[in-house]
C-alpha cells in the first residue's frame, strides 16, 4: 500500500522516462558556487540544515539557454512555500542594472528530487516567467558525480485532468577560461595551504591530472570491451560503435599544414625565450661591469693620489 | 529493515552535519557580538600594520574574477563583504556595483569590509588615485581593504592574478621611494560543500583542462608584451648611453642617479621577458602533451 502511494507521489511530479526535454542548457560553475554557498551559510546561520530556493538569470537564444548568475530569494512557509514577489522585483531591477542583457530564466532550491512542494513553488515562479527551469542541488549525495540535476516543466494530461510535471534536461558546463582558472585553482589548493613551488611544476601538475583523468576513463573503456570479450556483460553495440569512432578519430590532426603551423609556432615561443635569455644575461653583464668598473675607478683614483703625492 | 537503515544514515548524516559545522564550516557563521566588539575596540587605529592576512572565500574569488573578466578591457568594480577575525580579514562575497545597495541585505549579516576592481592587463597594484581612494576609505570607513584583480593576466599566466592591499595613513613625503601601501598575505577558504562540488565540477572539467591552447586565447597579449618589451630596452639603451657620457666625463664616483634609474629599467626587462617567455613556454608544453598524446599514434601488439 504504502509503496503504491509513493508511486502516486513520484508520477504526479515527473513525466514519463520518455519524454525528453526540448531545450539545451549550459551552465556556469558560478552558479553551482553560489548555490552551494547559499546553503551553507544558512546552515551555518540557522545550525542545522534548511532548504534554500533562489533564482536564476543568465541568456537564452531560441532553444539554448546559458545560466551564467543567481541571487537569493526570500520566501515564507505557510503550509506551503510562498516566495516573496516584492523582494524579487526589487533585487530584479538591481540586477539589470549591471547585467542588463541577462534575463530570469528559472530558479533553484537544495533537495533530492523533485517533489509536490516544487511543483507549487514552481506555479508561483510561471506567473513572472512562462517557463521557467528549475535547478536541483543535492548537499548529501555520496557519489562523485556533480549533484545538479535540471528540469523543465510540461503539462501533461494525468487521469484527464492537465497537471505539470517535469522533465529532466541534460546540461553542459560553460567552460569560460578565467572561470576555468579560477575554478582550478580553488579546487586544487587545500585550506590553508600556501606552499612556495616552481611555476613549471604547478603547470605541470595540472597537466599531468587532466591527463590521469584521460587515462582513467580510457582504462574504464577498455575493461568494458574485454568484459564484453569475455561474455561477462551483455554485448552492447551502441558502446562498440562508439568506441570504434573514438578511436578512428586517431590521430586527431596529421596534414603538412598542421605540422608546419605547429613547428612555425614552437619556434616562435623558442625565439621568445631566446630573446629573454638575452636580455637577463645583458642586465647581469651590465651589473658585472658596473661593479667592475667601479672596483677599477677606486684603484685608478687611489694610483693618481699617491703620484701626487711622490711628486 | 529499510527503516533501520534509514535511521542509522539519519545518525551519520547528523554527526557529519555537525562536525562539519564546527570545523571548516564554522567560518561561515556570523557572530554579530563578536563583530561589534571589534568594531567598537579599534585595534586597527594604533597599528597601521595591524592587518596582516586576509582569507578570501571560492565564491568571492570566483565573482571578482567573473565580473573583472566580463568587463574586457574596462575597469571594473565592486564592493566586498566580510568580516574580521584577529588580524585576518575575512571576505565571504563580492558583489559588482551597482547592484547591491545598502538597503536590501536580507540574509547578508556581514558588512562591507572593502572595495574590489580590476586593472586588465597592467597588474595588481595601486595606482595614484586608488591610493587616494583607499586612504579615504580607511580613515571613514574602517576596517577597509583594497584588492585589485587581473583578469588578462590570471589568463595568459594560467594562475590567479590578484592582490589586497592596505594603505599607510599619510605621513611627509620621504621622497620617491616612500611607500604608501602594504600587500597583504592572500589566501582561499572553502566549504566542505564547497570542495565536494569542486571535485566533480572536476569530473567534467580536465577535458577543457587538457584542450585549452593558451597560446592561442593570449596571442594578443603576448604580442603586447613583446613590443612593450621592446619599447622597454630602447629606453633602457637611451638612458644607458647617456649615463656612460655623464661617468666617463666627471670620473665615476659609485653610480649616479642616471645610472641607477637605467639599471632598474634594464632589470625591469629582463624581468618581464623571463616572465612572458615564462607564460609562452607553459602553452607550448600543453600543446607539446597534447601533440604527443593525440597525434602520434602507434599501434601495439594486444
Amino acid at each position: 500500500m504504502e509503496t503504491e502511494e509513493n508511486n502516486q507521489n513520484v508520477n504526479h511530479v515527473m513525466a514519463s522516462s520518455g519524454a525528453t526535454g526540448s531545450i539545451s542548457v549550459l551552465l556556469h560553475p558560478l552558479v553551482v558556487m553560489n548555490i552551494s554557498e547559499h546553503w551553507t551559510r544558512v546552515r551555518a546561520q540557522e545550525g542545522k540544515a534548511q532548504q534554500v530556493i533562489g533564482a536564476l538569470i543568465g541568456k537564452q537564444k531560441g532553444r539554448s539557454l546559458e545560466i551564467m548568475n543567481s541571487f537569493e530569494l526570500v520566501f515564507t512557509v505557510i503550509e506551503n512555500v510562498v516566495i516573496d514577489r516584492d523582494y524579487y522585483n526589487t533585487k530584479e531591477e538591481q540586477f539589470k542594472q549591471v547585467f542588463s542583457d541577462m534575463d530570469f530564466l528559472g530558479w533553484y532550491t537544495t533537495g533530492d528530487s523533485p517533489n509536490e512542494s516544487d511543483i507549487h513553488v514552481h506555479k508561483q515562479i510561471c506567473e513572472i516567467n512562462e517557463s521557467p527551469v528549475i535547478l536541483k542541488l543535492n548537499p548529501f549525495t555520496r557519489n562523485a558525480d556533480l549533484p545538479v540535476t535540471m528540469y523543465e516543466s510540461v503539462i501533461d494530461l494525468v487521469n484527464g485532468e492537465a497537471t505539470m510535471l517535469f522533465v529532466e534536461l541534460t546540461y553542459t558546463l560553460a567552460t569560460e577560461e578565467a572561470e576555468r582558472i579560477g575554478v582550478d585553482h580553488v579546487a586544487r589548493m587545500a585550506s590553508g595551504d600556501s606552499a612556495e613551488s616552481s611555476q613549471v611544476a604547478e603547470q605541470l601538475q595540472a597537466q599531468h591530472n587532466a591527463v590521469k583523468m584521460l587515462a582513467n576513463r580510457v582504462r574504464l573503456i577498455l575493461e568494458y570491451i574485454r568484459a564484453m570479450e569475455r561474455g561477462e556483460v551483455p554485448k552492447s553495440h551502441e558502446v562498440l560503435r562508439e568506441a570504434k569512432s573514438l578511436t578512428h578519430r586517431l590521430p586527431v590532426l596529421n596534414s603538412e599544414i598542421f605540422q608546419e603551423e605547429y613547428y612555425t609556432q614552437y619556434n616562435d615561443v623558442l625565439l621568445q625565450t631566446y630573446l629573454a635569455s638575452i636580455t637577463k644575461a645583458c642586465h647581469d653583464l651590465h651589473q658585472f661591469v658596473t661593479k667592475f668598473n667601479i672596483l677599477c675607478d677606486r684603484q685608478g683614483i687611489m694610483g693618481r693620489r699617491m703620484r701626487g703625492l711622490f711628486f | 529493515m529499510s527503516s533501520q537503515s534509514n535511521i542509522a544514515l539519519n545518525n551519520w548524516l547528523m554527526a557529519n552535519n555537525v562536525e562539519n559545522i564546527s570545523s571548516v564550516d564554522e567560518i561561515y557563521r556570523y557572530d554579530r557580538k563578536q563583530q561589534q566588539d571589534m568594531l567598537a575596540a579599534k585595534p586597527w587605529d594604533k597599528d597601521p600594520h595591524f592587518f596582516k592576512e586576509i582569507r578570501i572565500s571560492a565564491l568571492a574569488l570566483l565573482k571578482m574574477v567573473t565580473h573583472a573578466r566580463s568587463g574586457g578591457h574596462l575597469e571594473v568594480m565592486g564592493l566586498l563583504l566580510g568580516k574580521v577575525d584577529a588580524n585576518t580579514m575575512v571576505v565571504m562575497d563580492a558583489f559588482a556595483l551597482p547592484v547591491e545597495g545598502t538597503e536590501t541585505r536580507v540574509n547578508r549579516l556581514e558588512n562591507a569590509i572593502g572595495w574590489y576592481h580590476s586593472h586588465p592587463g597592467y597588474g595588481c597594484w595601486l595606482s595614484g588615485i586608488d591610493v587616494s581612494t583607499q586612504m579615504l576609505n580607511q580613515n571613514f570607513q574602517e576596517p577597509f581593504v583594497a584588492i585589485v584583480v587581473d583578469p588578462v593576466r590570471t589568463i595568459s599566466a594560467g594562475k590567479v592574478c590578484l592582490g589586497a592591499f592596505r594603505t599607510y595613513p599619510k605621513v611627509e613625503d620621504f621622497g620617491v621611494h616612500c611607500k604608501q601601501y602594504y600587500a597583504l598575505e592572500v589566501s582561499y577558504f572553502k566549504s566542505a560543500l564547497d570542495r565536494r562540488l569542486l571535485d566533480s565540477l572536476w569530473n567534467k572539467y580536465w577535458v577543457s583542462t587538457l584542450s585549452s591552447s593558451s597560446l592561442t586565447t593570449n596571442a594578443d597579449y603576448t604580442t603586447g608584451q613583446v613590443s612593450d618589451l621592446s619599447e622597454k630596452l630602447e629606453q633602457a639603451e637611451n638612458s644607458l648611453g647617456r649615463a656612460a657620457l655623464v661617468g666617463s666625463g666627471v670620473g665615476v664616483s659609485g653610480s649616479s642617479i642616471e645610472d641607477r634609474r637605467s639599471e632598474d629599467r634594464l632589470a625591469k626587462a629582463a624581468r618581464d621577458a623571463t616572465k612572458t617567455s615564462i607564460e609562452a613556454l607553459h602553452g607550448l608544453l600543453a600543446q607539446v602533451i597534447k601533440d604527443r598524446l593525440f597525434n602520434q599514434v602507434r599501434s601495439r601488439p594486444a
